[in-house]
């Protein structure tokens, strides 16, 4: 027996976030049954929507059924009551990264737009910290070379530090979440082993085949595996220039294979990118209504991806605001790389892992 | 008397029309005849005129097609039609230019002429004096309505009402739903502003704190005495009754906690707490409490749904702070009530789930309630300050209307005590003519329900007054101007008229003679079927009338292999069916002759004996559909037929005759390959039981 | 002396108004658009809650028109303009093209020899002609001819056969102008089209049919001893599942609940249970809707093998790739699955909608007329708001007073 105890103030934040009068769902469970993904059994989003209404945190924070959509948008498009279950689930999942997150406010930091000038305060505060403690913070003379305004030895060993750092807490909270996914939905048959589902896991998130389930989701497939994999692209190019930058085989001149890649890298994530920003301005019907910590992570890997690109140019072309860039470029790094587990982008790590315990307890 | 024959229509390539007109010759001394092919063309119209007007009849047989085609045509002022059905009953559904067909086009000629020979002229019964007033039980909003609009065209009303003030229900209501597309606010409740048009409308005269002491006589006539402290009487044509409901016993609903807590109300004393007592912080409504559950209302009590809703919204406003809980079963919020549920649902302080209420257990400071089967996945508890059991609606007892009827003081109840008609179709079908349940009483329903419900109950009230100055019946006999008339001298005081009348027409002398009240019959001919002693009769369907239509056809004797079978067919289902089965061309036995009955309940025994005895084989009688779904309008008469049929048996061993010979079906109007099944399957049964032995005495 | 009453539509609450006005003593005129009185439930197989046929309240009350001189009425007749005010309406009428006029007899000889096949009103009525009558219980009972399919004086076949001189081919509409004292409007209601909700697949099956053509199928099957077939390849089905709220109670379809789409299904289901053993029926639901005294109705349903409730709305209906049956995607709320089942043929519980006639009248939202817009003017019965048989007649009960008021 479950002791109901409506929390008024998550169902009002859900409210909020997703922008869906949810309490007007009438549970006619057209959304379970039009989803392409969800399971015979116990399907979702109806449930969930329910949850939501009644304002069951701990029923909805921590439920691998959540991770289990892809936001296709059927749910919502087919709603009698135009509740938008696909927004309200990714509120859901917004309010888990907020949940999971050490310490707390990293969640909120990241969420609400009030927190945004803090948000870029800190990295702001911080590379300029480590600038001043190394002794480069000003502007070089000659032609540009962003190693002589941020040493590599430098750059390296701090924002690598900084990363470890914030994953490690990422860490922790993928713990719990593990723990809480395990009590909402234990496994209602034989277990396997979490390790023997790696492969499949990730062979079905570089397929996009979950995507490929979701009714008429063919440009957002598109859209979601070119950002996808641009993204791992460049993070090749990164690893690579940092092993390169050892080897003192750097900087990589225009024709390097990997600057060719990562160039390559950037247009896929510029398309991708644009894909999605269309979509949600102008196919809100499919899309539902989009909320600020998807605005701002669209703008963060826009802006990362831009400043990477024109930090690029400026050293081709010694132009004069060239280190003025690249300290942008770095504030969206720490932006998009190290708020990632507190952000939308979170989705890398606890999608991955519910798909993981999905799998390990047949609910996939 | 005139005969006029149609040949059209196949008739005249069917039959042998010289001869059928020879036969009419030979039936009637002297009859005016007239034959041709197109009877209902203008052309035709004009000859049966002059037929008419040469000859001096007032009597006219049409031996042409049903008389449920062309009536408009045949109408004639001062003339008793008798339509002889030879198209849809006999050329359609026979062999042509066949001399089993001819002999059975003869005979319902022969039946036809017998009839328009026996019957006797019709003049209606009109009291010397019908009063136009209308009395109205019961001062809620369906009584208010009834009232104003009654009033509003132009009949004088008198509104009864036990209480000391005007509104009911609706009047003691802290708020309203919105208006009827189901948008925007809650609203002020407007019974007051319509009580008030009420009083001062000057046709409508309101008694307070008043009671029914007794209603007797009928319509156009009926006396009322008022129980208020003086002695009241009136004098009114009809009556409505609007007494309204009460709210299911809750002291009954211990399993939900009732009587438990002063927290655990129900609808109705929260619509009165919501006036002015303290909102708690939380309130759970239970929807359904005692309603579509065996144990307590079996039936959907229709308002609760929406009146729940409602007070939900009542605590939000009354207390900000405040959260609902709403456990349901089915929401029912039909049309554009739909709207109203959304417009609650917007309030994200109420919370919704469907669920069975397991167990209500109050301690001092709350009360905690259990809900198995929830939408939330699992069995759920929860914590709450207030419990509204939405309890149903039961309607209050007619009985008060203390009318002087042997059947009863009140209104007769079909399913759950509600005085509602039997048919879809007419929801004003009542079985007191004269008197019409509205609202509450006759249907659980709504405010807006309620409100249409007055008007339309008042409409059949005027028109019952209208009628009984014209000296018609009611629906769904309209417009027949005969009635029963007893012949007192032989009556025997036995009272099966009185007990098998459907409608309660006869009340009884002390002596137990039956006292008719023709303004209260429906003209069903029940008791025309019931005497023993074959007293009642109307003036175009009695005893004599149908005895001299079954004597009057040539039954051939036993050697000639031609049987006949009587078939009693009812006017309102069964007739119709036949003629169906004319229009889609099936075939039937040659052998029936069909005589139409107002009701299967109509047929005495005695038209049974005489067909024996005169030679038919056998005796079909098709009506209406029995049983708890009856489709007779007249209540009761397929089932008096039944056991009269058992009755009936006893008759037949009597007269050492076989049981089949006299066989009851019932059908619906639609069933007319059905009814050509039945009876072809009856005569081939028939043949092989063989000749009935009294033909050759 | 007042002008008559007119009352626009021949359905059920139509020809309620009419009855009642008349046999109270006022003068009616009754305006129905198609050739016969009794609008759609003259078509329906029988009501609930008593399962008995419209045909026999029909009955009764076309013998209350036939018999009482106050009321005349024009089939095949539309209402096409409204002026002047309450006591003095002008109201100008064009009544179609009668091919057939009132000197038909009902013979039947036009339709023997008419060439022109006619799909009924429905797909599954027994087979017409273009001179066609819709049944035994016709009226007024006369025979009519398409002229949407006629061929007209090109055949001229039925005017050689008609005895009555009935048939005139080239008959031309006529516009008639009146007078009215009050009108009632009681235009009634149609289907939403089924074809909108695209995911039911309406349009590309034959096995997915409207409640109105399964209510039409069993009333042909059961007035004709005819089997129960399904109409893609006249197997006989058995399995058959009902979709409740069909197009209502949905924004992107219709906002509102239909208010009898719930009984009329569980209607289907007993008649099914009853008539056609063997058959399965599966009632798919957000909300049971019976109010009142139809509950009964669903006791029985529930207590019946035959037939099975389940909480959940349908939310797509696809052919079966590899049978030859249809799925239907649905979460078995109760249950707690999602099940993807095969059914024989689908009935969908399509919302009504309203009929309009005139735009002078304004509607609201839904497109429904609202009462007291227009003084001296009632709406009444489905046009108004959804509404059941029953509370129809009530309603047209209700409004026959107003229209009496001084």
């Amino acid at each position: 027996m479950m002791d109901v105890k409506p929390d008024i103030g998550f169902k009002r934040e859900l409210i909020r976030m997703s922008g869906s009068q949810l309490n007007q769902c009438m549970q006619c469970g057209n959304c379970s049954a039009v989803c392409s993904l969800a399971p015979a059994e116990r399907p979702f989003p109806r449930k969930e929507m329910i949850w939501s209404g009644w304002g069951l945190k701990e029923k909805l924070i921590g439920n691998v059924d959540v991770w289990l959509c892809f936001q296709c948008g059927d749910c919502s498009s087919y709603c009698p009551r135009d509740v938008k279950p696909a927004d309200v689930i990714a509120a859901v999942r917004q309010k888990t990264y907020m949940h999971y997150a050490r310490p707390r406010f990293l969640g909120k930091l990241v969420s609400e737009p009030a927190w945004l000038p803090v948000a870029i305060l800190i990295p702001v505060m911080v590379i300029a910290s480590i600038l001043s403690v190394a002794g480069t913070f000003k502007i070089p003379e000659g032609p540009v070379d962003y190693s002589g305004f941020f040493p590599h030895v430098w750059l390296n060993s701090t924002f690598t530090l900084i990363t470890l750092l914030f994953y490690g807490v990422a860490f922790l909270g993928l713990v719990s979440f593990w723990k809480d996914m395990k009590r909402l939905v234990p496994s209602s048959g034989q277990e396997t082993g979490a390790g023997s589902k790696i492969f499949p896991v990730l062979g079905e998130i570089l397929s996009h085949s979950n995507f490929s389930a979701c009714g008429s989701q063919r440009t957002r497939k598109i859209a979601h595996m070119m950002l996808f994999f641009g993204f791992g692209l460049l993070i090749l190019v990164t690893l690579y220039a940092i092993w390169a930058s050892h080897t003192g085989n750097y900087p990589l001149p225009f024709r390097n294979p990997f600057k060719i890649a990562g160039n390559v890298a950037s247009l896929m994530i510029y398309s991708g990118l644009g894909i999605m920003v269309y979509q949600r301005l102008f196919n809100r019907s499919v899309f539902g209504k989009s909320s600020y910590t998807d605005w701002l992570l669209l703008t963060a890997i826009g802006l990362l991806t831009l400043s990477g690109t024109l930090v690029q140019l400026a050293r081709f072309g010694n132009w004069s605001c060239a280190y003025h860039l690249y300290f942008f470029h770095l504030v969206a790094v720490w932006f998009v790389i190290m708020y990632l587990p507190f952000t939308k982008l979170g989705h890398i790590f606890y999608r991955t892992t519910a798909l993981l315990y999905a799998r390990s307890i047949g609910r996939k | 008397m005139a005969l006029a024959v149609c040949t059209g229509c196949g008739i005249g390539d069917g039959i042998d029309m010289e001869h059928l007109m020879q036969v009419a010759g030979e039936e009637v001394d002297g009859i005016a005849c007239m034959k041709h092919p197109a009877l209902c063309s203008e052309e035709g119209i004009d000859h049966l005129l002059r037929l008419v007007r040469d000859a001096g009849a007032d009597r006219l047989a049409i031996a042409a097609c049903s008389p449920r085609v062309k009536s408009e045509q045949f109408r004639m002022d001062g003339v008793y039609v008798e339509r002889i059905n030879l198209r849809e009953h006999v050329v359609w559904v026979m062999e042509p230019d066949d001399e089993d067909t001819q002999m059975c086009a003869e005979d319902h000629l022969r039946m036809g002429l017998a009839n328009l020979g026996a019957i006797s002229d019709i003049h209606p019964y009109i009291p010397e004096q019908v009063h136009s007033d209308i009395l109205v039980v019961g001062g809620g909003l369906a009584g208010l309505t009834a009232t104003l609009d009654g009033a509003s065209a132009g009949y004088r009303v008198h509104l009864v009402e036990k209480s000391d003030s005007l509104g009911g229900y609706a009047g003691r209501l802290y708020k309203l739903m919105p208006a009827l597309d189901g948008h925007g606010e809650l609203r002020e409740p407007d019974t007051s502003v319509l009580a008030e048009q009420v009083l001062a409308h000057p046709e409508v005269e309101v008694y307070l704190d008043s009671t029914i002491g007794s209603i007797s006589g009928e319509p156009g006539n009926f006396l009322v005495q008022l129980e208020n402290g003086k002695e009241t009487s009136l004098t009114v044509g009809s009556v409505v009754v609007s007494t309204g409901w009460k709210p299911y016993d809750a002291t009954r609903l211990g399993h939900m906690g009732y009587g438990l807590s002063p927290k655990i109300k129900t609808l109705e004393e929260f619509e009165k707490h919501s006036k002015r007592e303290k909102i708690p912080d939380r309130v759970l409504f239970i929807l359904c409490a005692g309603s579509r559950d065996e144990a307590h209302l079996p039936y959907c009590s229709s308002y609760c749904c929406s009146a729940a809703l409602k007070q939900a919204l009542y605590v939000r406003e009354r207390n900000p702070e405040a959260q609902v809980y709403i456990i349901y079963r089915d929401i029912r919020t039909m049309g554009f009530q739909e709207e109203f549920y959304k417009m609650v649902q917007s309030d994200d302080a109420i919370f919704l789930t469907s669920g069975v209420v397991d167990s209500v257990s109050p301690d001092d400071a709350r009360v905690r309630v259990t809900v198995k089967d929830s939408l939330l996945d699992e069995m759920i508890s929860l914590e709450t300050d207030m419990v509204v059991l939405a309890t149903g609606m039961v309607p209050s007892s007619t009985e008060d209307l203390q009318l002087q009827y042997r059947l009863g003081k009140g209104l007769p109840e079909i399913e759950y005590s509600f005085s509602d008609s039997h048919f879809i179709c007419f929801p004003y079908e009542t079985r007191r003519t004269g008197i019409y349940a509205a609202g509450t009483v006759r249907a659980p329903m709504d405010l807006e329900s309620s409100r249409e419900d007055g008007a339309g109950a008042m409409m059949k009230a005027i028109q019952c007054i209208e009628c009984v100055k014209r000296g018609e019946a009611v629906h769904p006999r309209a417009g027949d101007l005969t009635f029963p008339e007893l012949y007192m001298d032989r009556c025997t005081d036995c009272k099966r008229c009185t007990e098998e009348c459907p409608f309660g027409a006869y009340d009884e002398d002390e002596k137990g003679t039956p006292l008719s009240n023709p303004s209260r019959c429906r003209r069903c001919g029940i008791c025309v079927g019931s005497c023993p002693e074959r007293v009642i009769g109307f003036a175009d369907f009695s005893i004599n009338s149908v005895s001299a239509m079954i004597k009057s056809i040539h039954v051939p004797d036993e050697f000639e292999e031609k049987p006949r079978i009587l078939v009693f067919v009812c006017e309102n289902d069964a007739y119709p069916a036949l003629d169906a089965a004319g229009v889609n061309r099936l075939k039937f036995s040659p052998y029936i002759r069909i005589i139409p009955v107002r009701c299967l309940g109509s047929v005495n025994k005695v038209w049974i004996s005489d067909a024996l005895s005169h030679g038919y084989d056998g005796i079909l009688q098709i009506g209406c559909k029995p049983g708890d779904d009856y489709q007779c309008h007249f209540i009761h008469g397929s089932e008096l037929t039944e056991q009269r049929g058992e009755n009936l048996q006893e008759t037949l061993e009597t007269m050492m005759l076989e049981p089949e010979r006299i066989r009851t079906r019932f059908v619906e109007i639609t069933d007319y390959r059905e009814i050509q099944k039945i009876i072809n399957e009856y005569v081939e049964e028939l043949e092989l039981i063989g000749p009935n032995p009294f033909k050759s005495l | 002396m007042d002008f008559p009453i007119l009352i626009v539509g021949g359905g059920i609450s139509g020809i309620t108004a009419a009855v009642e006005l008349a046999e109270t003593g006022r003068e009616v005129l009754l305006v129905e658009k198609e050739p016969y009185l009794g609008g759609n439930v003259a078509g329906f197989n029988n009501y609930f809650p008593k399962l008995c046929p419209p045909a026999c309240g029909l009955e009764i009350n076309f013998r209350r028109i036939r018999s009482n001189p106050l009321i005349s009425y024009y089939t095949s007749a539309e209402v096409q303009e409204i002026s002047g005010t309450k006591g003095e309406f002008r109201v100008t009428i064009s009544v179609g093209a009668r091919l057939i006029n009132n000197r038909c007899t009902s013979c039947g000889k036009c339709t023997e020899v008419c060439p022109v096949d006619r799909e009924g009103p429905d797909s599954y009525g027994p087979a017409k002609k273009a001179a066609y009558i819709p049944g035994g219980l016709a009226f007024p009972m006369k025979y009519t001819i398409d002229a949407e399919i006629c061929q007209k004086e090109a055949c001229g076949k039925c005017v050689e056969v008609c005895d009555y001189n009935a048939i005139q081919l080239d008959a031309r509409p006529v516009e008639i102008e009146l007078r009215a004292h009050r009108i009632i409007v009681a235009t009634g209601w149609r289907l939403y089209d089924a074809s909108r909700i695209e995911n039911y697949r309406y349009a590309g099956e034959p096995d997915v049919v409207t409640n109105l053509e399964f209510e039409h199928l069993l009333a042909t099957c059961e007035r004709e001893h005819k089997k129960l077939t399904r109409p893609s390849d006249g197997e006989t089905p058995k399995r058959i599942a009902f979709v409740q709220c069909a197009g209502s109670r949905d924004v992107n379809h219709l906002p509102y609940c239909s208010a009898v789409c719930c009984s009329a299904s569980v209607k289907h289901a007993l008649t099914l249970a009853e008539s056609y053993p063997g058959i399965m029926a599966e009632i798919f639901y957000i909300d049971l809707r019976l109010t009142g005294r139809n509950e009964k109705l669903l006791n029985k349903a529930e207590q019946d093998d035959a037939i099975k409730l389940t909480k959940g709305k349908v939310g797509r209906i696809e052919r079966d790739k590899n049978g030859n049956g249809l799925i239907l995607e649905v979460e078995d709320i109760m249950a707690g699955t999602r099940r993807m089942d095969s059914f024989d043929m689908v009935v969908l519980a399509m919302g009504l909608v309203p009929n309009r006639f005139l735009p002078a009248i304004t509607t609201n939202e839904n497109g429904f007329y609202s009462a007291g817009q227009i003084q001296g003017i009632y709406p009444v019965a489905s046009c108004k708001r959804p509404m059941d048989v029953a509370s129809s007649v009530k309603d047209a009960t209700a409004a026959a007073l107003k229209a009496m008021h001084r």
